[in-house]
This record gives structure tokens, C-alpha cells and sequence, in this order.
């Protein structure tokens, strides 16, 4: 039997599968990551859908419900009790995941791109490009990340898109160095010298055969990004930072102020934290079980 | 050893020195690793030349160097008649359809991401040799290294080791080259595949007309595939003989040493040999001794001009030959001596990062 | 013939993994003596260093030792629990690996490890462990070892580490030392003198020594006792001496045929092996070696044959074993 023949069989045995579906079948199995899956879907279904779901609007007033003061907690009309103005809480979370959900992704959108570039073309070219690049990257890491948002916010002045812009920013330098590292890694693979070799351009090199092989990490960090962007936003919105209109169902806004009702009205503060705590969790274990999927050491066969 | 004017491949007085970069805010050039430090040598059209040695004697800077993987510190390279040192890498695309290079290690060498169709042909596509025919063409190659067609759309992780490097052979052959370097295309399989390897290997080279630069660490399986033999030590070369000879009449003391450490699967012959056993470590590259490389282990060192002149690569017997004492070595006038170990003080491996092209 | 020092039968060793369970090691039986060398080779893939970790009780989290025992000093080990084996590692049966760059921890000084196990098992303090630390590097052919105490593994060579490694396993004067794939990581000369450092050392303190490796080279020159393992199981056993002149298995001969050899002429056939190792997925249920073999007759493929022998002191596992002199035969016709 020729030794094609023989092998020929033995190949046979298995179906074509690329990297990526089986990172997906790990990915399936991994508990952490389902019960993420469904956190983050549960989000974003209930950011899609929120005015099917939502009772009333999230700017509905009906001050009739605080005459006495604050304020009504959880009841059969409204689930989530009733904010200091008069609104549904459960609408208002329904309705805020949209902006959590809006700028978590144009965040980390922002960060992914600017870090995607600047890190590939400072690991790629290395030298002064290199050199020049990621002493601008240290310097922004070297001021916390949550302050140096606070900063861009304050030159640009407080608002929404505003604070989505800063805390993108404040990403760009940890996607920046995380690319750079992998497409080091990646530079002194043999099949990038066979690549060379063959006289494969260096641009196609680049986005051929170095970037599908490093961004890996990238979507581990991307996902757990989101959940640290979640967080700073909200933040930022505590602090007033945020969307300058109060009545702005965001959750960080929403906790603004909760701090006097503490004693009658816990609810108020602690209902926004458990949305954030949860859509952050489910993120977390997303980008936990990414990060085992993908890891090249469990790839194919040893 | 002058091949008559029919060599394919000359290369002249190579040096590749690698800079050593240490700092605390910017990089200050301290030294230099020099991974190849003066290497001449012809191969001829057809034949395949080994190129044997240990760890950092510089033998895969060689087949990067002569492929313009990495750039020559000094010294030249000419390739059928032109000289590629200095080319840009817009001159030297063209040429690079002729010389190609298979690579050691089975796991890191193909694009995991890239399925197979894509690897085999992308040499044929930079080349604009893409196009309707190009399905063909892949499977074609396939064939002639004995993968079955449908591997085309599978991925080298479903892939063995000996498969691997069969893909790797596909590839390279994927434009018709004339030269081939094969840096340990074997080293890293299972013994009863590196034979079907090596094998594959001498058929192809018959039927498609190749010249092979050869590099290894195993003497066995180079002795076997070469018809001549080049031995490199810390960065040159110390004897270049005819295969045939290089076992039977080896003359270099590191030649003479290395072939006795090689075990050979026989107890009795095992038990019969005797064995030079050199001692302490290779020297680091970095700091490699002055005049004779091989003066500090060397058996059969010498007081005078070991230690303060450099030899030349001379001939003797039909080898080329860089001792000062060879002749007296071979006539059995000096006897080897056990000599003290001298243990490298630090790692191996210092900072330095090859040049991207 | 001395007492065995180990004895082993019918180890099995399965691993769980997503593909399915693996069938690493399917029944194989073996003893060694005090002082003897005994060589365990084969190609990578064909369980023996599972069979060496799983005697030590170190195998990966998800393999487990279904069958076999293994009886040292009077003991299975495969049935004692890890506080009782740890009293036996390092102290009775000592092992050295493949990577000298990863088997020594890079962050404590070499003191410190060769320290380790002479104050576990001996309960030495520290300066008399220095001592004995200082005898052992010397020992092993390391210069200025009372300095090197303090220095650190990235400090040293390959070379020096596997040295390093010798030490510490021979630190306690085990029974048994392991060595698995010793100098397949390190260059030719200096492999050279680890087989030699290690040849002097266990004939030295008469220990047994376990030599695994796929470089038939290796085992012609440093075991008495040879066997071939593939795919789990011992294809052939006997001595070195009758295993290379005259194999029977034609896994053996198919080993010996591909290798090239320096003392054989240049234009010796190098006859490879068709196809790959098994696919360890399934267990044997015929000879595993059948799909390869040039030997094979219908009942290869009907069942596994038993290892059986076929001259004192000579194994073979086939049902069509190779003429005696047929590698003879094919050398000397071979050599030009």
C-alpha cells in the first residue's frame, strides 16, 4: 500500500475543522462561559427589545407616588419601585442597558481600532516606529485608567459621547501593547520566514499571515474590556461626568444622589449595582472562557 | 575543491553578525553575536551540499543568509552569476522563484489559520501564477509528495509531523526552484519517518533537476543525502570534504571528535570504539576564542600558533581543512589529550533581534 | 541472577481526553535488577514515558493507571498513596527528564534544589546539605561548585543542567534512576559526555538505571538489556547484543533498516516505515504494528499476538517473526 494510500485513510477518520469551530466546541463546553453566554444575551435582548418589555416610559413622571417622600420600593405595579421622581425603576433599567450595551462597544470600538494599528505597525516595523509608539503607550498607562478618562472628559467636556471617546481612549494603549506583543511572537514564526522566503510582500505578510494569528488575545481583552468600560462609565456617570440630562436612564446616572435615600430607599442604589455587577460578570466570563478556547497550546493534536 | 564554473551558488567570505543591544533607556550597541564569521564556499548545480555542526556554529544563518532572510554583515553572495548581496526586496522577488527553503520545525512552519490549497499555492499566487490552473497545480504537487488531493481543504493542525513536512515540501516546489535550502527538514520527526523524508527528498531531486543545501546536526542522515560535506564550528567552516571521505579520513581534530561522540546502533562496535570526548561546553558565539576556534577543547592543541594564528582553510587530501597540524594529526604524531573543561559562565542566548529583512 | 529490583506486569495506563479515552500503555511486564541497565525504545506516541511517570505516581490529572502492578521492595507502587510515594521519589527511585531548560526551577538557586531532597529524606540542615551539595556537583564534573551553590539555573548551560539534574537525582543514592530522553535536547559532544558521566556514576553506586529514549544509538551503547516498545506494548525484549544483530520483530528490523549509520556505505537503501503510528484512540485489537508490516500474515490481523520467547532470554511479540539472520544478511548485502 503506498504510503499516500495509508495516510490518505488515516485522514479520513477526521472531518475538516477549522481553528476557529474548535475553539467553538471548547468554548460550548465550558460552564463559566454559557452561564456567561446568557447573561450577556439576557443584556442585550432586554437593550433590543426594551420598549416591548418596558411597563412605562423611562422619563414618565408620576410625582402622585412621592408625596410622602422617597420612596415606594418594589411592587406589583412597579416591580423595581419608583425613583425619587416618580419613575419606574424597571423601566429605567430595561431602558439603560441600551446605553450601557451603546457604549461599551463604541468604547471599546474606539480603543481596539487605534490600539489594533498602532500596536501592528510598532511590533511589525520595531526600531524608532517601535520605540516612539510605545513610549507613548507607557505614558498613558502610567496615569489609572479611570483618572485619565476623567481627564479627557474634563477637556472635552462632560456628555455621552464624550465619556464613550475617554474611556476608549484610555483602552488604546493595553490593546496597543497586548497586539504588539503577539505580533512579536508571531514575527520570528518559520512560516513568516517561509512567507519571506516565497517573497510574499510585507504588507500581505502582515495582514495575512501575522494579524489572524495574534488577535487572539485581542478578543479576550476586548470582552473583558467591555465589562471594565461598563464599570467606567458608570463611574463617570456617578461622578456627573456622564449624559448632562438627570433624566437620562443610564445606570451610573441612575446612581447618582442614591447615596441620602440610602436608609429609605435602597433600593434605588442597589438595583442599578446589580445590573452592572451582572452584565459586567457575564462579560467576565465570556472573556474567561475565550481565553481558554483559544489557547494554542491545546490546539490540535500535541 | 573549484567545481569548474558550474556553480549555482558562491558565496564569499560571509560574515552575519547579529548586534548585542543592552541599555537602560535606549539600546547601546555592546558587541556582537557572530553567528557566521567568514564562510566561503561553492555549490555546484545538482549536487547537494551538507552542512553540519553543533549549536551556534552558524549553519542555519548560512541557508537564511544565502536566501537574504537575514542581510550579510560582509562578504558576498552570487547566485547563478548575479550577485544577490545588496538586492532590495523588490529586485530580489523575481529571483526568489528559484531558491526556496523547507524548514525544521513541522508545527510552526505552516500558517495554522491557512488551509493547505492556500499554503501550497500562495507561492504561486505572489508569483501571478494564480489563476484557473492553480487548483490543479496544488493537487499536482500534492500528489508528488504523496498527500492525497482532499487535503487541500483541511488545516495543518489535522496533520502529522511527517505529513507537515511533505506540505512544507509542496510549497517550496510550488515554483519550480533550482536551490533549495533544507534547514533540519528531518531533525524534528520520528526516526522511522525521517527515512520516508529523506527519501521523498533524494526522488524529488532527481526528478526535478535541484540542488539542495542540506543542514543538519546528524551526521548519519547528512552523510547519507550529501555528496559533499561542510563542518562548521563557531561561525566557520573547519573542513569541507567529498561525503565519501569525510567518515573513512576525517582530518579537522573537530570533525575526528564529533564523528567519535555520534553513537552508532551496534553494542558491539559501541564497545570496540574509542572515544574522543571533548569537554566543557561549545563556546558562546558572542565571544568566540581568537585565532583557532577550536583551540580551547581541542585534543590535539599545540603550544605554538593554535592559540595566536588563525588557520587558513587549506587543502589536503582532496579536503579543505582549517588546522595548523592536520598533516601531523593524520600521521598519528600527536596524541589526543583529555583536556580541562571549561563550563560558559552565562546563558546562551543574548538580546539580540534578527533584522526584518 | 539477582533478585529484580522492580518488577512490573501488565501496567495499563488510559488517559480521558475530549476525543475520547487513549489507550497510552496496554499491558506491559518488565524487571529490572540492581545495577542493571535496561533501555526502553521507541518512536514518541508509544507510552514510554507515561509508563515511567505513571510508575512514579506523576501522570497528568486526567490519566489513570487501570491494570498492572508494579512491586519495588516488596510494595506495588501503583497502589500506594501519594504521601507513601513521595517517601520513595527522589529517595529509592530517582528520575531525570528530557528539557534541561524547564525541569529545574528557574527561580531558586541550584543550592537550593540539590538542598531539597537530601533535607526531605535525610533531614539535613542546611550546611550539612551544602556539604554533601558541594560533593555531588564535583561529583557530576561541575568547577567552583561552592560558588555555583548560589547561582541560578538560566546561569548555566544545557549541558551543566543536565548535570545539575544528575545530582540532585543521585542526591539520595537511589536504587533507581529514570532517565527519560536524558540528551535527546542537547548537542552530540555533549551528549557524549552526560552518557559517560552517567555510565561512570550508576556502575559507581550499582544503581539500576532506566534509559528511555528513540535514539537507537543511545541504547547500543549504554543498556545490557533492550526492549522495543510500540504502541503501547513491548514488541521485543532480550539483550542489546542479540536485539541489534538479530532482530525478530519486524518493527525492530524495520528501525534498524531506516536509520542511516555512520560505519555503513554511503549508498546503504535507507528502507523507511510506510504510514504513522497508531492511532492510540481504540484499544489493540490485532497486532498493532500489522498496518505497517511487510510480515504480516492473516492472524495479525485477527488478534494481538503474545509476547513470546523465542530463544533464552530473547521476546518477541509476532506471529511471523523475522528469519534470525535476516538483518545480518541485509547489512552485509547492503554494504558497498
Amino acid at each position: 500500500m503506498s504510503i499516500a494510500e495509508l495516510e490518505s485513510r488515516e485522514i479520513q477518520l477526521e472531518r475538516p475543522q477549522g481553528l476557529w469551530s474548535e475553539a467553538w466546541q471548547r468554548l460550548r463546553r465550558n460552564r463559566g462561559a454559557i452561564i456567561g453566554f446568557g447573561l450577556v444575551g439576557t443584556f442585550v435582548l432586554v437593550a433590543i427589545f426594551a420598549p416591548l418589555l418596558a411597563p412605562y416610559g423611562p422619563r414618565e413622571q408620576n410625582l402622585s407616588l412621592v408625596r410622602e417622600g422617597c420612596c415606594p420600593g418594589p411592587s406589583a405595579d412597579y416591580w423595581f419601585g419608583v425613583d425619587a421622581l416618580g419613575r419606574d425603576e424597571f423601566s429605567r433599567i430595561l431602558y439603560g442597558a441600551r446605553y450601557s450595551l451603546l457604549i461599551g462597544v463604541v468604547s471599546v470600538a474606539v480603543g481596539l481600532t487605534f490600539g489594533l494599528i498602532l500596536g501592528a505597525v510598532a511590533g511589525f516595523f520595531g526600531g524608532i516606529i517601535d520605540g516612539v509608539i510605545m513610549r507613548l503607550m507607557d505614558i498613558m498607562l502610567a496615569i489609572p485608567g479611570f483618572l485619565l478618562a476623567i481627564g479627557i472628559v474634563a477637556m472635552l467636556g462632560p456628555g455621552i459621547w464624550q465619556i464613550m471617546i475617554a474611556v476608549g481612549v484610555v483602552n488604546i494603549p493595553i490593546f496597543a501593547r497586548l497586539l504588539r506583543g503577539a505580533v512579536l511572537a508571531q514575527r520570528e514564526n518559520d512560516f513568516v520566514l517561509a512567507a519571506r522566503a516565497v517573497g510574499v510582500p510585507r504588507r500581505t505578510i502582515l495582514g495575512s499571515h501575522i494579524l489572524p494569528n495574534s488577535i487572539s488575545p485581542l478578543i479576550v481583552q476586548g470582552t473583558l474590556a467591555l465589562a471594565t468600560a461598563i464599570i467606567d462609565v458608570a463611574g463617570l456617570g456617578y461622578l456627573g461626568l456622564g449624559p448632562q440630562d438627570p433624566a437620562t436612564p443610564e445606570w451610573g446616572t441612575m446612581l447618582t444622589d442614591t447615596i441620602r435615600y440610602l436608609q429609605t430607599a435602597p433600593h434605588l442604589a442597589i438595583i442599578p449595582g446589580i445590573a452592572i455587577v451582572l452584565a459586567v460578570l457575564g462579560f467576565n466570563l465570556i472573556g474567561d472562557g475565550l481565553r481558554e478556547a483559544l489557547d494554542p497550546k491545546l490546539r490540535g493534536r500535541a | 575543491m573549484s567545481t569548474n564554473g558550474n556553480a549555482l551558488v558562491e558565496v564569499e567570505d560571509l560574515k552575519v553578525y547579529f548586534p548585542i543591544k543592552s541599555g537602560l533607556v535606549m539600546d547601546r550597541h555592546v558587541g556582537d553575536v557572530k553567528a557566521v564569521d567568514g564562510v566561503s564556499l561553492e555549490i555546484e548545480r545538482g549536487e547537494t551540499l551538507g552542512l553540519v555542526g553543533e549549536s551556534g556554529c552558524g549553519k542555519s544563518t548560512v541557508g537564511r543568509a544565502l536566501l537574504r532572510l537575514y542581510d550579510p554583515t560582509a562578504g558576498k553572495i552570487v547566485f547563478d552569476g548575479t550577485d544577490i548581496t545588496h538586492l532590495g526586496e523588490n529586485q530580489m522577488r523575481p529571483l526568489r522563484r528559484r531558491m526556496q527553503m523547507i524548514f525544521q520545525d513541522p508545527y510552526a512552519s505552516l500558517n495554522p489559520r491557512h488551509s493547505i490549497g492556500r499554503i501550497v499555492g500562495e507561492p504561486l499566487r505572489v508569483h501571478g501564477r494564480g489563476g484557473k490552473e492553480l487548483g490543479k497545480t496544488v493537487r499536482e504537487l500534492l500528489q508528488t509528495v504523496g498527500l492525497p488531493a482532499d487535503a487541500i481543504s483541511r488545516y495543518p493542525h489535522e496533520f502529522s509531523g511527517g505529513q507537515r513536512q511533505r506540505i512544507g515540501l509542496a510549497r517550496a516546489l510550488a515554483l519550480n526552484p533550482d536551490f533549495l535550502v533544507c534547514d533540519e527538514p528531518v531533525s524534528a520527526l520520528d526516526v522511522s519517518i525521517q527515512a520516508q523524508i529523506v527519501n521523498l527528498m533524494e526522488r524529488l531531486q532527481d526528478d526535478f533537476d535541484l540542488t539542495y543545501l542540506f543542514i543538519a546536526h546528524d551526521l548519519a542522515v547528512v552523510r547519507h543525502i550529501s555528496d559533499r560535506i561542510a563542518v562548521m564550528y563557531l561561525g566557520q567552516i573547519m573542513e569541507l570534504s567529498p561525503a565519501d571521505d569525510l567518515y573513512d579520513n576525517p582530518l579537522h581534530p573537530y570533525t575526528i571528535s564529533l564523528l567519535s561522540a555520534i553513537p552508532i546502533p551496534d553494542p558491539e562496535v559501541e564497545k570496540r570504539r574509542s572515544s574522543i570526548l571533548l569537554q566543557g561546553d561549545l563556546p558562546s558565539p558572542a565571544n568566540p576564542p581568537a585565532a583557532c576556534r577550536f583551540h580551547t577543547r581541542c585534543p590535539y592543541v599545540q603550544p605554538t600558533r593554535c592559540r595566536d594564528e588563525e588557520p587558513l582553510l587549506r587543502p589536503l587530501e582532496g579536503h579543505l581543512v582549517k588546522c595548523h597540524y592536520a598533516e601531523d594529526v593524520k600521521a598519528g604524531l600527536i596524541t589526543p589529550r583529555v583536556r580541562e573543561a571549561v563550563f560558559e559562565p552565562g546563558p546562551q542566548e543574548p538580546a539580540y533581534v534578527p533584522p526584518v529583512d | 541472577m539477582r533478585t529484580p529490583l522492580l518488577t512490573v506486569e501488565d501496567l495499563e495506563v488510559r488517559f480521558g481526553t475530549s476525543r475520547g479515552l487513549v489507550y497510552a500503555v496496554n499491558g506491559i511486564s518488565f524487571d529490572i535488577a540492581p545495577g542493571e541497565t535496561l533501555g526502553i525504545v521507541g518512536e514518541s506516541g508509544c507510552g514510554k514515558s507515561v509508563t515511567s511517570l505513571a510508575l512514579l505516581g506523576i501522570l497528568a490529572r486526567n490519566g489513570r493507571v487501570t491494570g498492572g502492578t508494579a512491586m519495588f521492595g516488596g510494595r506495588d507502587l501503583l497502589k500506594l498513596k501519594d504521601e507513601q510515594l513521595r517517601l520513595i521519589r527522589g529517595r529509592e527511585i530517582a528520575m531525570i527528564f528530557q528539557d534541561p531548560m524547564t525541569s529545574l526551577n528557574p527561580v531558586l538557586t541550584i543550592g537550593k534544589q540539590l538542598r531539597e531532597p537530601l533535607q526531605v529524606h535525610f533531614g539535613m540542615d542546611k550546611s550539612q546539605a551544602d556539604r554533601r551539595a558541594v560533593e555531588l556537583l564535583e561529583q557530576v564534573g561541575i568547577p567552583s561548585a561552592k560558588q555555583r551553590l548560589r547561582d541560578y539555573p538560566h546561569q548555566f548551560s544545557g549541558g551543566m543542567r543536565q548535570r545539575v539534574m544528575i545530582a540532585i537525582a543521585l542526591a539520595c543514592e537511589p536504587k533507581l534512576l529514570i532517565a527519560d530522553e536524558p540528551t535527546t535536547a542537547l548537542d552530540v559532544t555533549i551528549q557524549a559526555q552526560i552518557l559517560e558521566l552517567l555510565k561512570t556514576l550508576v556502575s559507581e553506586r550499582d544503581t539500576a538505571l532506566m534509559l528511555i529514549t528513540h535514539d537507537l544509538g543511545v541504547v547500543a551503547g549504554m543498556c545490557e538489556r533492550v526492549n522495543v516498545m510500540y504502541a503501547g506494548m513491548f514488541m521485543e525484549t532480550g539483550s542489546a547484543a542479540a536485539l541489534f544483530s538479530q532482530p525478530r520483530h519486524p518493527y525492530t528490523l524495520g528501525l534498524l533498516q531506516s536509520v542511516p549509520r555512520l560505519d555503513a556505505g554511503r549508498r546503504q537503501k535507507l528502507m523507511p516505515i510506510p504510514g504513522s503510528p497508531r492511532n492510540m484512540l481504540s484499544p489493540p485489537g490485532e497486532c498493532p504494528f500489522a498496518p505497517r508490516c511487510r510480515y504480516e500474515v492473516e492472524q495479525s490481523r485477527q488478534q494481538v499476538p503474545p509476547l513470546e520467547e523465542i530463544e533464552p532470554g530473547h521476546q518477541v511479540r509476532c506471529f511471523n517473526p523475522v528469519p534470525a539472520d535476516e538483518w545480518q544478511r541485509e547489512r552485509l548485502g547492503g554494504a558497498a
